[in-house]
């Protein structure tokens, strides 16, 4: 009985060819490599993401209680054709972002949710991201909402994105900006970077284990008198961080 | 009418300078009208070139652009000013003229200011 | 005028803070007051920039005062752009120097992240010529890109000598608990590998992200004192005494188009020598140096303007690797503002702190051996307003 209920329930994707994995390099040095996961291994991002759902600067909140949805969604098969690339960094998870095919012609830009500070890693996953829809699903256009202002900038201002205001987003039915074929493949030279095949030892480790990230950001504490104690009992222990272990 | 933008001549010794100051730069002079403070004014030439250049991505907050293209011009006779650029493939040392033009518009003050192209 | 000496120094962390700005300048003033085993000052200065404007905070010297409990001294908050650190150790010096106090606490602090990056970004450029400079939509990094443009036409400096720049004092900076950045970088990383350009993406042509320093909070403090309490001091704590040997300070135009010579620091190099002047000491005599890197162009033309090396030679000595920790002359063993962070009113005491320490034999992993004298050069604005000091070690 429950497993025809099941069969209504369960949408039915469409065949959407894999993203071939690529990789990196860092400002650092390090080796980063981006490649798509399967419905299986999302419960060992959700936690990661799940950390940040309180976190309430830079939006990183929004974006991840959203993130959180969409992939569980999408783990128990109640998300329509959606697609989850992972940045993992010696396995360390470093991004996660996501979209899905709407039909032939259009995709839906879901979210990028960068893990790691500092180092560019959102702009590296939302480039694959479009290299995917452009490339592989061959879309005609991306539709884009920004939740963040360092969102809009990054996306809507530097990439020149057209407005598709009569569009409604899938993401709170805001209006959609588009990333179309003609832009993309004008912005191809700066917006597609990485390298292909991932070299088989690099591919091994990364699909070995989804590991914690390693820098991820921290919430703020709040200090206001009544709650300041429950964070910072010495009176400044955050204020001047002792030496890393290294 | 074409605004032009303005250099400020000592009414003693007739050094220019731009920007605005209270006193000459050259000779110490203030001349004094009444409690009015005055400079002969003379507009400053429109061509000249260009010292050095940048494009910039780190814009004040009510700037929608990319980028802007700015640059450090030295105008005929010597003085030299920082302006905006509309030139498409910037060289130290090419030879610029400029108009005055809308230069930023935080909707609750407009500035006009140089804008430079290149000088065939 | 009578000897300057350091007894105390104290830092916070440069990172994001979320304590309040007040907070953040006491916490290094007490850190520095354990430091020296005293427990009273005659007069407090305080250096920051941006607390009436970002941080809805004036009187700031009135409040820290308060917050140290330190009432009835005297204080007063001093402003000069990135130059407010320096500027009020200098004032404290004169303070002491004329006899009229016989210690005096300088505590610098800064709390930029109180607002976005953009409206920060606004901020430091209101530091341009309002009808010159900054209707065309100047900031900082566009003087700095303009500069560093026309330097390395110049004297050929690359921007692969800008990246060893950020790379030596990203590695310094991970020897520094303290410091806000502590991520080494590489070459590979940010200039010759395939992804260079989108992890280093243009902030100023030829500047680069890796190129200028981040916006941090943080707080620094050094206690300054007469000789007569410096040596009292210096027995009780047994630590060297560090002497404020000299300092000096000049000014420039307000509008960089307006420079005599639009590749000249003629700022730094007044004020430079005026340090060197007062301290009978000259260039070659530095030990470690603590230079103003907001922008790593800066590092090289400073070190040439203060004297270190021959103008236009300066990327040279980078490349020999005389300006690395165990190099001839190490410069930004802190990290500089680069990594160890740019709290702009606390980074003219940062440094102070950092050259204090390494006089002292202090710096742990990024010591300088035998450091003697150290100097520091403190940029205010874009080059207008500079301060630098010179410290000895007796």
């Amino acid at each position: 009985m429950s497993v025809d209920v099941e069969q209504i329930l369960r949408p039915v994707d469409h065949p959407m060819p894999p993203f071939p994995p690529k990789y990196f390099t860092l400002a650092t040095g390090e080796t980063m490599v981006i490649r798509q996961i399967s419905r299986d291994e999302i419960p060992d991002v959700l936690p990661h993401v799940e950390a940040l759902v309180h976190h309430d600067r830079d939006y990183y909140d929004v974006v991840s209680a959203r993130v959180y949805s969409e992939l569980l969604a999408h783990h128990k098969h109640r998300y329509q054709d959606q697609y989850v690339l992972v940045a993992q960094c010696d396995g360390h998870l470093a991004a996660v972002v996501n979209g899905r095919s709407v039909d032939a012609t259009y995709g839906m830009s879901l979210h990028t949710l960068g893990l790691r500070r500092g180092l560019r890693v959102g702009a590296h996953a939302f480039a694959a991201k479009m290299e995917y829809h452009m490339d592989f699903l061959g879309h005609k256009e991306v539709l884009i909402v920004a939740e963040s202002p360092i969102g809009f900038r990054r996306w809507m201002i530097e990439y020149k994105l057209e407005k598709r205001f009569a569009i409604p987003h899938e993401l709170g039915g805001c209006p959609s900006f588009s990333l179309t074929k003609e832009l993309f493949d004008r912005a191809r030279g700066s917006l597609i970077v990485g390298q292909r095949p991932v070299p088989a030892e690099l591919l091994k480790k990364a699909e070995a284990a989804i590991l914690p990230p390693t820098d991820p950001p921290k919430a703020a504490p709040d200090f206001l008198a009544a709650t300041r104690a429950k964070y910072d009992s010495t009176g400044s222990a955050i204020i001047a961080r002792l030496p890393k272990k290294n | 009418m074409q605004k032009q933008i303005l250099g400020y001549k000592c009414k003693k010794c007739g050094a220019v300078h731009y920007p605005y100051r209270s006193r000459c730069k050259k000779c110490g002079h203030t001349e004094w009208k009444g409690l009015d403070i005055v400079f002969d004014t003379v507009p400053l030439p429109d061509t000249g070139k260009l010292l050095t250049f940048t494009d910039v991505y780190a814009l004040p907050a009510d700037f929608e652009a990319v980028k802007l293209s700015l640059g450090i011009v030295e105008l005929e006779g010597g003085q030299r000013m920082t302006a905006r650029l509309n030139i498409e493939r910037p060289e130290i040392g090419m030879k610029v003229k400029g108009k005055v033009e809308l230069v930023r518009d935080n909707s609750y003050q407009k500035n006009f200011g140089m804008v430079f192209y290149a000088d065939k | 005028m009578r000897d300057i000496y350091v007894i105390g120094t104290g830092i916070t962390s440069f990172t994001r803070l979320e304590y309040p700005l007040a907070e953040i300048a006491a916490y290094p003033a007490v850190a520095a007051l354990r430091d020296a085993g005293i427990d009273k000052v005659d007069h407090i200065y305080v250096s920051n920039m941006g607390g009436g404007r970002v941080n809805h905070q004036t009187g700031l010297a009135s409040a820290v005062v308060d917050h140290l409990s330190m009432f009835p001294v005297g204080a007063e908050t001093i402003e000069n752009g990135p130059a407010s650190g320096a500027s009020a150790i200098k004032t404290a010096a004169m303070a002491i120097g004329s006899g009229m106090f016989e210690t005096v606490l300088v505590t610098g602090a800064e709390r930029m992240n109180e607002v976005n990056a953009l409206d920060a970004t606004d901020f430091v450029a209101s530091l341009s010529h309002p009808l010159a400079e900054a209707i065309y939509g100047v900031t900082l990094p566009s003087l700095a890109g303009m500069f560093a443009r026309l330097y390395m036409h110049k004297y050929g400096v690359t921007e692969r000598h800008l990246a060893m720049v950020a790379i030596k004092n990203h590695a310094n900076a991970c020897l520094n608990q303290f410091a806000h950045v502590q991520t080494k970088i590489t070459m590979e990383g940010i200039l010759d590998g395939k992804e260079a350009a989108t992890n280093n993406p243009p902030i100023a042509l030829p500047l680069r992200f890796f190129d200028v320093c981040p916006v941090s909070d943080g707080g620094a403090a050094v206690i300054l004192a007469s000789a007569e309490v410096a040596k009292d001091v210096a027995k009780k704590t047994g630590k060297p005494l560090v002497k404020l040997a000299g300092f000096g300070q000049a000014t420039d135009t307000h509008a960089v188009h307006e420079r005599e010579d639009p590749t000249s620091l003629t700022a730094v190099k007044i004020a430079a020598a005026n340090a060197f002047k007062m301290a009978k000491l000259a260039p070659k005599d530095v030990s470690v140096a603590e230079l103003h890197d907001a922008f790593t162009i800066l590092e090289i033309a400073e070190s040439e303007e203060v004297g270190f090396f021959e103008r236009g030679k300066g990327h040279l000595a980078l490349e020999r690797g005389e300006t690395q920790i165990g190099g001839k002359l190490p410069i930004n063993t802190s990290g500089g503002l680069k990594a160890r962070g740019h709290a702009v009113g606390a980074t003219g005491v940062a440094q102070a702190h950092e050259i204090i320490l390494q006089l002292r034999g202090e710096a742990g992993k990024r010591q300088v051996k035998d450091a003697k004298v150290g100097f520091t050069c403190n940029f205010g604005g874009f080059g207008n307003n500079v301060v630098c000091l010179a410290f000895v070690r007796e």
